[in-house]
C-alpha cells in the first residue's frame, strides 16, 4: 500500500468535493421543491393535477438517473439546436429525477397527518394554502425527516454519476488521479472512505434531530 | 339565524347520511342534537359550516347559502367556531399560537392584538396559566378549553360543538360544560352534538333527536324529556337515562 498517492493528489481530488457538493445542494433545494409541487397534484382531487403530477412521477420512477442524464445531454442539442452545458444538463436531470422520489415522500409525509386537523383550519376560515403553510407541512415535515436524510444521502452518493458527461467531480477526480498513478486499491479505499464519512456524518445529524422533536411534542 | 333546508347527503351515491333534514335555529339559542351513533348528527354540524358537501337541499347560515357559488366559504366559516371530539389542536404550536393563527392569518390581527385577546379567552375558560404549553402537556379537559378558545378568538356568531366531552375522563367532563353553559348564558348560537342530557335540560332551547338520517323528534327540554312522543326517542332515553 502506498498511502503517499493519496497525500499527493489530496488537494486535487477533495477540490472535486466542490462540485460534488454544488451538485448535491442544488438537487436537494430544487428536487424538494419540484416534488412539493407534483405532492400537491398528487393530493389534488383535480383530475388535470392529479393525472399529469401522478404520470410524472411513475415515469421518472421508472427510468435509471443515469439515462435520464444522458437524454438531457444528447438529446437537448437534438431538441432545442443548442448543446447544453454539462453542469447544467446533469443539474436539470438530477432535479427532474430526484423530484418524483421527493414527490412521495412529501405526499406520505402528507397522508401521515390526520384528516382533523386540516378540518379544524379549515373551520376557523383558513384557506387551503394556509392551511398547508402553517398546520400540515410543519407536522408533515417533521415526519418526513428520516426518509428525507436518506434521500439526501442517496443524492449524495448519486452525484457521482455526472462523470459520464464529463463532470470533474470527486470520484471523477479519483478516477483521473488513478489513470495517472494507476493506483486503485488505495484510491478506491480512499475515496469510499470520505463518502462514508460524509453520508454517516449526516444520518447521525438527523438522528439528533429526531431525538429532539421527540421532547417537544408527539 | 341557520335555516336548514331538505338537506340531504350520500358518501359514495349508495350510503345515504342525511334524509331530507329541515331545522331553523334562531340566533341566541342553544339546540342540542342527540341520538345513536351512525345518526347522521356530526354529518349535519360539518355540513352547517361547509365541511361536508351534500348533494340536495339548502343551508343558509345569518342569510348566506352554504355552497353557493358566490359564498366565499372561508369567510363564512371565520364566524362560525368549530370544537371537535378529539380537540384536534396543532400539536407543534404553543396554546397560545393555536388560538392566535387564525386572528393572524385570517382576521389580519396583529401580533400583539392577537396575543391579548388570546389572554382574555384563556382567562374566561379558566387556564391563562397554559398559554406557554404545548398541547401534548395539558390535560383533555385542558385540551378541550384551549380547542373552545381557539373557536373563541375569531369572534364567532356561532358555535358547533361535535361531541365535545366524548373523549373525555369524566372528572374533566364537567369543566368544559361550564364553559359551554357560560357561553349559552351569553347569549352565544349554539348547536352541540351530545350526550351529556343533564346540560341538554339545563340550557338547549331546543333537543333534536336523530335516527338512520332523519330528525324523528324534536322538542323543548321538558317535552322532550318527560313526554316523548316517538317509539324510538323513548327507546333511546331509556337506554341513555338510567
Amino acid at each position: 500500500m502506498d498511502m503517499d498517492v493519496i497525500t499527493r493528489n489530496l488537494h486535487f481530488m477533495l477540490g472535486g468535493l466542490v462540485l460534488t457538493f454544488e451538485l448535491a445542494i442544488i438537487t436537494l433545494s430544487g428536487g424538494f421543491l419540484v416534488g412539493l409541487i407534483l405532492a400537491m397534484g398528487r393530493l389534488s382531487s383535480r383530475p388535470w393535477l392529479y393525472y399529469p403530477a401522478t404520470c410524472y412521477v411513475h415515469f421518472f420512477r421508472g427510468l435509471p438517473l443515469i439515462l435520464v442524464i444522458f437524454w438531457l445531454y444528447f438529446l437537448s442539442p437534438v431538441l432545442t439546436g443548442r448543446s447544453l452545458e454539462a453542469f447544467y444538463a446533469a443539474i436539470i436531470a438530477f432535479v427532474v429525477f430526484e423530484g418524483a422520489y421527493f414527490a412521495e415522500i412529501i405526499r406520505a409525509g402528507i397522508q401521515s397527518i390526520p384528516r382533523g386537523q386540516a378540518k379544524a383550519a379549515y373551520s376557523t376560515g383558513l384557506t387551503p394554502f394556509q392551511c398547508m403553510r402553517h398546520v400540515i407541512l410543519p407536522q408533515a415535515l417533521r415526519n418526513m425527516i428520516p426518509a428525507l436524510v436518506t434521500q439526501a444521502v442517496i443524492i449524495f452518493q448519486d452525484t457521482s454519476v455526472a462523470y459520464v458527461i464529463g463532470l470533474r467531480e470527486f470520484l471523477r477526480r479519483v478516477n483521473l488521479v488513478d489513470a495517472r498513478e494507476a493506483r486503485s486499491v488505495e484510491l478506491y479505499l480512499f475515496a469510499g472512505l470520505v463518502y462514508f464519512t460524509f453520508c454517516s456524518t449526516g444520518s447521525l445529524l438527523s438522528q439528533r434531530l429526531e431525538n429532539r422533536r421527540q421532547r417537544n411534542w408527539v | 339565524m341557520i335555516e336548514i333546508k331538505n338537506v340531504s347527503l350520500w358518501y359514495d351515491k349508495s350510503h345515504q347520511v342525511l334524509d331530507d333534514i329541515s331545522e331553523t335555529i334562531e340566533s341566541g339559542q342553544t339546540v342540542v342534537i342527540c341520538g345513536p351513533s351512525g345518526s347522521g348528527k356530526s354529518s349535519l354540524l360539518r355540513c352547517i359550516n361547509g365541511l361536508e358537501r351534500f348533494q340536495k337541499g339548502e343551508i343558509i347560515v345569518n342569510g348566506v347559502s352554504v355552497f353557493h357559488p358566490d359564498t366565499d366559504i372561508h369567510k363564512l366559516r371565520s364566524n362560525i367556531g368549530m370544537v371537535f371530539q378529539h380537540f384536534e389542536l396543532y400539536p407543534h404550536m404553543t396554546a397560545m399560537d393555536n388560538i392566535t393563527l387564525a386572528p393572524l392569518r385570517v382576521r389580519k390581527k396583529s401580533q400583539k392584538e392577537a396575543e391579548r385577546r388570546a389572554m382574555e379567552i384563556l382567562e374566561r375558560v379558566g387556564i391563562p396559566e397554559q398559554a406557554v404549553k404545548y398541547p401534548a402537556e395539558l390535560s383533555g379537559g385542558q385540551k378541550q378549553r384551549v380547542a373552545i378558545a381557539r373557536a373563541l378568538a375569531m369572534e364567532p356568531q356561532i358555535m358547533l360543538f361535535d361531541e365535545p366531552t366524548s373523549a373525555l375522563d369524566p372528572e374533566m367532563i364537567k369543566e368544559v360544560l361550564d364553559v359551554m353553559i357560560d357561553l349559552a348564558g351569553e347569549g352565544m348560537t349554539m348547536i352541540v352534538v351530545t350526550h351529556e342530557m343533564g346540560f341538554a335540560r339545563k340550557v338547549a332551547h331546543e333537543i333534536v333527536f336523530m335516527d338512520k338520517g332523519r330528525i324523528v323528534e324534536k322538542g323543548t327540554g321538558h317535552d322532550f324529556f318527560n313526554h316523548p312522543q316517538n317509539e324510538r326517542t323513548r327507546h333511546f332515553l331509556s337506554r341513555i337515562l338510567i
